[in-house]
């Protein structure tokens, strides 16, 4: 055996037990999925089951139905916003972390630690912030005794829901992404700096001229990353929420903070509508597709070649 | 020689990891038993081991539910598909049963047939066997009715409770109590407003069983007289209710308030015994009817609302309806289903009371034949959960009024798909 013969086995011996798991749990299930969401398909012993070929009834029911347009607008919304505060944030911590700051080794293992910790869990800790740790915050201090009415609890009304569901958002991956960002501010050349600070540039010039341009493959991989895990949002939607507030929409009462995927998951798993779930999931997975074949080709146009 | 040792102890690794997940040898075949009620989950871990030791079966118990994280039905529908269905599981109710018809076993032969008045049966046949007997009214704390001068013998109307209300809420301060009753109608507490409150309207004064009211609104049909007494009592319950609890509190927050005697009166069943008990709340309890009608209704909800049933495919009936029958006829069965765990049994040979005082209150209405049934079940779950829970959600967070939530309930039955 030759040693280019041996890299080759040993390049699919690593690789095969990983795509054995991504082809047996991610790619063949999507393809029995997209099979079964033009069927009936229902998980279940019922008397006279059997698998009926239904064509397109199950995406054009979808389609007329409300809250799964509400959970479209709603889910844009919140990613718009997610992505956005995520970034910020992200940068903001980043260019913290690499400065002379003190301390900012500790930081940078502190603020990554948030996502570490599961996403329901995250959900209930910040229920019980919102619902009782401000409440009783209000209680103390009586200048903040507006905190204490039950009418201001933030998971009282929909637009609020969704900033909380923002904040814990934010929270959970801003280390993350900052991670990211960090990796990719310390590529940064220091001459370039050096040359800038010779010619007088400030803080802010630097930063415009010379961090956002060098760092702009980091952004295309970030604005992916959090694109795609806010649209996708599921276990802080359902232990924060729990969709949420109830409210009107097309006529209909119907979860106000329902994200897509707690919609397909409520379709699928509460209304025993399995198949109907299952077209959802196929619509949920070609936007997101679109959104970030978009995204990720707009970004990559900016992207500067070392 | 070092490369023929780091070989083995890979493959041993290999091989241990490999191994580790098989089953242990139980002797005979075992079976597996797949539970909702995680509260009860330790108490039936222990019986399953006694029962394993007596028997001679290995058994392995799951519990899948509570508020979060799978819900049964979701568990057994994954479990079904990997072929990995349980011997022995549970159904609700007649939804339930269609879901996995073909796989229920027949048990109309069985010794416990005859000792139960409330088992699960389809055209005359028995499929289920009813796990225990629950049931809800308004529980309320006796100690704070007695310095509040309300006779709780007497809350058995709308106005009734109206008055009552009213007078405990001018004297909460004195009382020391945050709300008159602890009411929660959060998002994931639809089940306690879209099941039980909703059920009220379904069979609230009705004999035992009557399903005309549950058959007219299947049909579209809405007794608008009816549904407005309901109105307004969903209206009295909200007002009165903590606001705080009420639009965002869990199981928890609204458990907790009753047992820490902040709230009078609580909208939840006799299977909140175990909490009580786990918050040292001792002061004297005991369930009154709901007040849903302006007429006198003078009963709680009572009936079993889970069944064990076989799985017909089962490589392991006979095992499976062994531990049925043990249940109810071996004391360590019995010791389990009382003492243990703290539930009424469905069968007349068992004499053993439960010690919690909710499952006592029960009991005593239910030996007075002054029961209503359970019918929320007659409604598929998406349509309680995604068509009216919102709907209550709404009016408890006065999005709307009460006349625009009659109307929304009218429409919901008027357009209802399943």
């Amino acid at each position: 055996m030759n040693r280019f013969h041996r890299n080759n086995v040993t390049f699919w011996v690593f690789l095969a037990p990983v795509l054995f798991a991504f082809v047996m749990v991610v790619a063949i299930p999507f393809v029995i999925g997209g099979f079964y969401s033009f069927t009936d398909w229902n998980a279940t012993a019922r008397a006279g089951q059997g698998l009926k070929f239904v064509g397109l009834h199950n995406f054009t029911r979808s389609f007329q139905d409300p809250s799964f347009l509400y959970s479209f607008i709603i889910t844009t919304i919140y990613t718009l916003v997610n992505v956005v505060v995520i970034n910020v944030l992200a940068i903001v911590l980043a260019l913290a972390v690499t400065s002379k700051l003190r301390f900012r080794n500790l930081y940078r293992m502190g603020f990554f630690v948030p996502y570490l910790i599961g996403g329901l869990i995250l959900g209930y800790l910040w229920q019980f912030v919102f619902n009782n740790a401000i409440p009783a915050i209000g209680n103390a201090l009586p200048f903040l005794s507006t905190l204490a009415n039950p009418e201001n609890l933030m998971l009282r009304h929909v637009d609020t829901s969704i900033i909380a569901l923002v904040i814990v958002g934010s929270w959970q991956y801003a280390g993350y992404i900052m991670m990211i960002y960090v990796a990719a501010i310390e590529g940064v050349p220091t001459e370039l700096y050096e040359a800038a600070q010779i010619d007088g540039a400030s803080g802010w010039q630097k930063f415009r001229g010379i961090t956002v341009p060098m760092i702009a493959q980091a952004f295309t991989i970030t604005m992916f990353l959090t694109l795609v895990n806010s649209f996708k949002q599921f276990d802080v939607n359902y232990s924060l929420t729990a969709g949420g507030p109830a409210t009107s929409f097309m006529g209909k009462s119907i979860y106000g903070t329902e994200l897509l995927a707690m919609n397909i998951y409520k379709v699928a798993f509460v209304g025993n509508d399995l198949a109907a779930g299952q077209a959802r999931a196929v619509v949920f997975f070609v936007v997101i597709v679109v959104f970030s074949l978009v995204q990720v080709s707009i970004n990559k146009k900016k992207e500067l070649e070392l | 020689m070092r490369k023929i040792g780091v070989a083995a102890l890979v493959l041993l690794m290999i091989g241990a990891v490999v191994f580790a997940s098989g089953r242990p040898e139980t002797g005979r075949d075992g079976i597996t038993l797949m539970q909702n009620k995680p509260e009860i989950d330790a108490m039936l871990q222990d019986y399953g081991q006694v029962w394993s030791d007596s028997s001679g079966i290995g058994i392995t118990i799951k519990s899948v539910g509570g508020s979060s994280g799978t819900s049964l039905g979701q568990q057994l529908r994954a479990d079904y598909t990997a072929g990995e269905m349980p011997d022995i599981f549970i159904i609700a109710g007649i939804e339930d049963y269609r879901e996995w018809e073909s796989l229920i076993l027949d048990l109309s032969g069985e010794k416990w047939v005859a000792d139960t008045s409330v088992a699960f049966t389809v055209d005359g046949k028995v499929y289920g066997f009813p796990v225990a007997i629950e049931g809800w009214g308004m529980a309320y704390n006796g100690d704070i009715l007695k310095a509040a001068g309300v006779d709780p013998a007497s809350l058995t109307s709308y106005g009734a409770y109206k008055t009552a209300f009213q007078k405990i809420d001018g004297m909460k301060d004195k009382l020391g109590l945050d709300s008159v009753v602890s009411m929660a109608a959060s998002a994931d507490m639809g089940w306690v407003t879209a099941h039980h409150n909703f059920n009220s309207l379904l069979s609230n004064g009705l004999p035992y069983g009557d399903m005309s009211v549950v058959k007219d609104l299947q049909n579209g049909k809405v007794d608008q007289n009816r549904l407005q007494q309901y109105a307004d009592w969903v209206e009295l319950l909200f007002t009165y209710a903590d606001q705080t609890v009420l639009t965002t509190g869990n199981y928890d927050a609204q458990v907790g308030a009753f047992a820490t005697e902040k709230a009078a009166f609580l909208h939840q069943g006799n299977w909140v015994d175990p909490n009580m008990d786990a918050a040292g709340a001792t002061f004297p309890m005991a369930f009154a009817p709901h007040g849903s009608l302006k007429q006198v209704t003078d009963g709680i909800f009572v009936s079993a609302p889970s069944f064990y049933v076989i799985n017909a495919e089962s490589k392991n009936v006979a095992a499976a309806k062994q531990f049925l029958n043990d249940m109810v006829y071996t004391n360590a069965g019995q010791n389990f289903m009382v003492k243990e765990a703290g539930m009424l049994p469905a069968f007349s040979n068992i004499t053993l009371k439960p010690a919690g005082q909710l499952s006592q209150s029960v009991q005593k209405w239910s030996s007075a034949g002054k029961v209503y049934s359970w019918n929320q079940y007659q409604f598929s779950g998406e349509f309680r959960d995604q068509v009216l829970a919102p709907i209550y959600n709404q009016f408890a967070t006065k999005q709307i009024s009460k006349s625009e939530f009659v109307q929304a309930m009218t429409r919901a039955f008027e357009n209802r798909k399943n």
